[in-house]
C-alpha cells in the first residue's frame, strides 16, 4: 500500500489523506482544537475489485467515502480518480468527473424523497444531465427497476409503499442510472432486517458481475466484508489498522482491534465454542489523539510506550499490512525527541508469550514518512 | 436467584390479538399470540419487521394508543397477578416497578432536558418513595452495576452528552432499577456498534442471571439470541410460527422460515461470494395471501399450504410448529434426543 507502482489499473488512489474539522474551544482561552477524522490514509483501489472499509462509527469510514468521491476536501495528501487528482479540477470537469462515482447510503427512507414517486427518484439524475427525452428516461428506469429486481407497476408508487430492502432497491437503481465505474456503498444494509442482508448483498454482487462496476464497501460487519471483498481496511479513529487483501487479513488477522472485532460478530452456531475479546470502553474523542497508536486506550495488550510512538504500517505478508507495535516490534529509529526506547512491560511479555498469533518470524520495519 | 421455582410461569398470555382499523381496511398486527416466560427466563421473539413484534411487546405493557389500536386478550398475568383489566392507572404503578421495558434508540427514549440520574432517580422516588437524597446513592449504584465507569459524575451528565453505548446503559440501569419481574427488551442493541453490542449484551445477561429476572428479548437478528435466550419463539406476520428451546432450534430448526432466519446470516464461515436468501418480503399487513402466510415464499409449499392455515402443533418435548411439512432432521434429531 505505501510502495509505488505505476500501471493504470487503479480506479482510485489515496496518497496520505487526512480530513481534519475544526472545533470551537469553549473560551477564546483554549487553543482551537481540531478533530482528526482521518489521519494520513494511503489506499488504492483497483478497477473492478471490491474494497471495504470497516470500523465502528467514529472511525472516520464515512468520512474517508466522503473523501474519495471528492464531497470533502483532504486537509493534506491527494486522492487521486482515473489518473486525474479530484481536487484540482476546475468545477465542470469535476461535475463531469463526478459522473461516474456514485454513493449508496446506509438508510433508504431517509436518502430517497418521500413525495416523488420512483420514477422521480431513479430519473433524477438523467434530468439534471440534461440529455434525454422523456422516452428514454422512463425505458431507462423501467430497464434499471427490473435490473434491480423491482416491477414496472411500481413505478408510480412513493417511497413510503415499499419495505426497507425494497428501498434499498430503488437507491441502488438510482445511484447506477448514469453508468458509473465507482460506487461507494456506506453501510448499504445495516439499516435492513438481517434476512434482506442476503438479498441486498447477492443484488450488489450481481450488478457489479454485469456492469463491471469497482465498489467501496462499507461495513462495520466483518462478516459481509469477508465474501464480498477482495481487499481491505479496518480502520480505528481515523487510522488504518491493518490493510491489505481480504483473505490475508481473514486468513491470518494480526492487529488486535481486528481480533476484537472478528470475535464480536455473532454467530448462530450453538455447538461452536468461541473465545470473546469484549473490548473496554467507548472509542474515545478524536480530538487531539495521541501520537503513537490511537487504539492503546482499549487494547488487551497495550505496552509502555503505544500511547507515544508513532506506529508505522509495516508489511508483514504479501499485500497484508498491520499497523501494531505489538505485532511488529517498535521501530528502532525516528523516536520523537524526547522519548526513550520503550520497553516491554513484565506483564506485557507474559501476554506476548501467551498470544496465539504471535510468531517468532521477524518483519522487516518500514517507518512511515 | 429463584431457580428452585422456574416451573411457574412469571408472564402467562393468552390468544393476544391487536388490530388497526384503517381507513381502507383492517390491519391484523398480531392474530392470537399465546407467550409464557418462566420465572428467571429469559426469552426471545425473533421476526423481520412489519410481523408484530413491537406491537406485541407494546401491547404487553399496556402502551398502545387505543384508538387507533385495537386490543383483545383472553388474559394477561404477570406472576399470578392478572392485567386484563387494569386501568390505566393502576398500570402505572406496574410499569417500572414489575416489567420494564428498554427501547431500541436510547437518544429518543430519554429526556434530553433531563439529566441521566435525574431520570433513573424518578424510578426510586416514584416506585419506593425514596427522597432525593436516597435515590441518588441508589442510582449511582444502579450506574455501577451496569458498568458505568465514574457513575457519580456520569449521573450529572444529559443523555447528549455520553456515547451510544453509556446511553443504552442508562437505559438498562433504568430498566433494572426497581429489580422488576420482568424486563422486555425491544430491539436493545440494533443501533449500537458490533464492539459495545458485545458490551451491552454481556451486562444484559449477567444482570439477567444474577438478579434472577425475567427477560422477553425482541430481535430480527437471530445471531443475537444465541448469546442470550433459553427460549425463542419466531413471529411471522402476527402468528407465532414455532417455539422451540434456543439450542434446538438452532441445531434443527422445524419451520421453513426459522431456517430461512437461521440462513441468511451473514457467517464468518462463509465461503464464496453467494448469501443464502429468503426470496420475496414480509407480505403487507393488509393483504396477507390465503392459507399460511409463509407459503408464497416457502420452497416446501403444496396445494394444502394454499389452502388452509396450519395450526400451531406439538412436536416434540417443548416446542412448537404451524407447519403442514416441519423440516426432518432425522440424523440430527437422533443425536440431541
Amino acid at each position: 500500500m505505501n510502495e509505488k507502482t505505476s500501471g493504470s489499473d487503479y480506479i482510485l488512489e489515496m496518497e496520505n489523506v487526512s480530513v481534519d474539522f475544526p472545533v470551537k474551544g469553549f473560551t477564546a482561552f483554549l487553543k482551537r482544537q481540531k478533530i482528526s477524522a482521518v489521519s494520513d490514509v494511503s489506499l488504492r483501489i483497483e478497477k473492478g475489485q471490491t474494497f471495504g472499509v470497516v470500523g465502528e462509527s467514529g472511525c472516520g469510514k464515512s468520512t474517508l467515502a466522503n473523501t474519495m468521491i471528492g464531497m470533502v476536501k483532504p486537509t493534506a495528501g491527494r486522492v487521486t480518480f482515473k489518473g486525474k487528482n479530484l481536487f484540482e479540477l476546475d468545477r465542470k470537469s469535476f461535475k463531469k468527473t463526478r459522473r461516474d462515482m456514485q454513493m449508496i447510503f446506509q438508510d433508504p427512507f431517509s436518502s430517497l424523497n418521500p413525495r416523488f414517486n420512483v420514477h422521480d427518484i431513479i430519473s433524477e439524475p438523467l434530468l439534471i444531465r440534461g440529455d434525454a427525452t422523456e422516452e428514454e428516461m422512463k425505458a431507462r428506469v423501467v430497464e434499471l427497476l427490473e435490473l434491480v429486481g423491482l416491477s414496472k407497476d411500481d413505478i408510480d408508487r412513493h417511497p413510503s409503499d415499499f419495505s426497507g430492502g425494497q428501498q434499498q432497491r430503488i437507491a441502488i437503481a438510482r445511484s447506477i442510472i448514469l453508468n458509473p465505474d465507482f460506487l461507494v456503498c456506506d453501510e448499504p444494509v445495516s439499516a435492513l432486517d438481517v434476512s434482506v442482508h442476503a438479498q441486498i448483498l447477492n443484488l450488489l454482487t450481481e450488478i457489479q458481475e454485469k456492469l463491471g462496476l469497482t465498489y467501496v464497501f462499507i461495513s462495520h460487519n466483518l462478516a459481509v466484508v469477508k465474501n464480498i471483498c477482495d481487499r481491505m481496511v479496518v480502520m480505528y479513529l481515523g487510522k488504518v489498522m491493518e490493510g491489505g487483501s481480504a483473505k490475508a487479513i481473514f486468513d491470518n488477522p494480526r492487529h488486535p482491534y481486528t481480533l476484537a472485532l472478528l470475535t464480536a460478530v455473532l454467530d448462530t452456531d450453538v455447538d461452536k465454542e468461541k473465545e470473546e475479546i469484549i473490548l473496554e470502553g467507548d472509542i474515545p474523542s478524536p480530538i487531539d489523539p495521541p501520537q503513537g497508536c490511537r487504539f492503546w486506550q482499549r487494547c488487551p495488550h497495550a505496552m509502555e510506550g503505544c500511547k507515544n510512538v508513532p506506529v508505522p504500517e509495516v508489511e508483514i505478508e504479501r499485500d497484508h499490512y498491520v499497523a501494531c507495535h505489538h505485532v511488529n516490534g517498535f521501530p528502532d529509529t525516528d523516536l520523537p525527541e524526547g522519548y526513550d526506547r520503550p520497553v516491554k512491560t513484565e506483564e506485557a511479555e507474559r501476554k506476548d508469550k501467551s498470544h496465539p498469533l504471535k510468531t517468532e518470524e521477524s518483519v522487516e520495519s518500514k517507518t512511515d514518512a | 436467584m429463584n431457580r428452585e421455582q422456574t416451573n411457574e410461569n412469571m408472564l402467562a398470555v393468552r390468544n393476544l390479538k391487536v388490530v388497526f382499523p384503517m381507513a381502507h381496511g383492517v390491519i391484523r398486527a398480531v392474530e392470537g399470540v399465546d407467550l409464557d416466560i418462566k420465572k428467571g427466563e429469559s426469552v426471545a421473539l425473533v421476526g423481520e419487521s412489519g410481523c408484530g413484534k413491537s406491537v406485541t411487546s407494546k401491547s404487553l405493557m399496556k402502551l398502545l394508543d387505543t384508538p387507533p389500536a385495537l386490543m383483545r386478550v383472553d388474559d394477561i398475568t404477570l406472576d399470578g397477578e392478572s392485567l386484563k383489566d387494569y386501568s390505566e392507572k393502576k398500570m402505572q404503578d406496574i410499569r417500572g416497578r414489575h416489567m420494564s421495558m428498554i427501547f431500541q434508540d436510547a437518544m429518543t427514549s430519554l429526556n434530553p432536558v433531563m439529566t441521566c440520574g435525574r431520570q433513573i432517580d424518578e424510578m426510586y422516588m416514584r416506585h419506593q418513595g425514596m427522597d432525593k437524597k436516597e435515590a441518588r446513592k441508589h442510582t449511582i449504584r444502579a450506574l455501577e452495576l451496569v458498568g458505568v465507569p465514574e457513575p457519580k459524575s456520569r449521573a450529572r451528565n444529559f443523555p447528549h452528552e455520553l456515547s451510544g453505548g453509556m446511553r443504552q446503559r442508562v437505559l438498562l440501569a433504568m430498566a433494572f432499577a426497581c429489580m422488576p419481574k420482568l424486563i422486555i427488551a425491544d430491539e436493545p442493541t440494533t443501533a449500537l456498534d458490533v464492539t459495545i453490542q458485545a458490551q451491552v449484551l454481556d451486562v444484559l445477561r449477567d444482570m439477567q442471571r444474577t438478579h434472577g429476572v425475567s427477560l422477553l428479548l425482541i430481535t430480527h437478528d437471530l445471531s443475537v439470541v444465541s448469546n442470550i435466550a433459553e427460549t425463542v419463539y419466531v413471529m411471522y406476520s402476527g402468528k407465532i410460527v414455532e417455539k422451540a428451546p434456543m439450542k434446538e432450534l438452532f441445531r434443527t430448526p422445524y419451520h421453513p422460515y426459522s431456517e430461512g432466519l437461521l440462513k441468511s446470516v451473514p457467517k464468518l464461515s462463509d465461503e464464496g461470494k453467494q448469501f443464502v436468501q429468503i426470496p420475496g418480503s414480509v407480505p403487507h399487513p393488509m393483504k396477507k395471501p390465503s392459507g399460511c402466510y409463509f407459503h408464497p415464499r416457502c420452497p416446501y409449499a403444496t396445494e394444502e399450504c394454499r389452502q388452509s392455515m396450519p395450526p400451531l402443533e406439538k412436536r416434540g418435548e417443548d416446542r412448537l410448529v404451524r407447519c403442514f411439512h416441519p423440516l426432518k432432521h432425522d440424523a440430527k434429531e437422533a443425536k440431541t434426543a
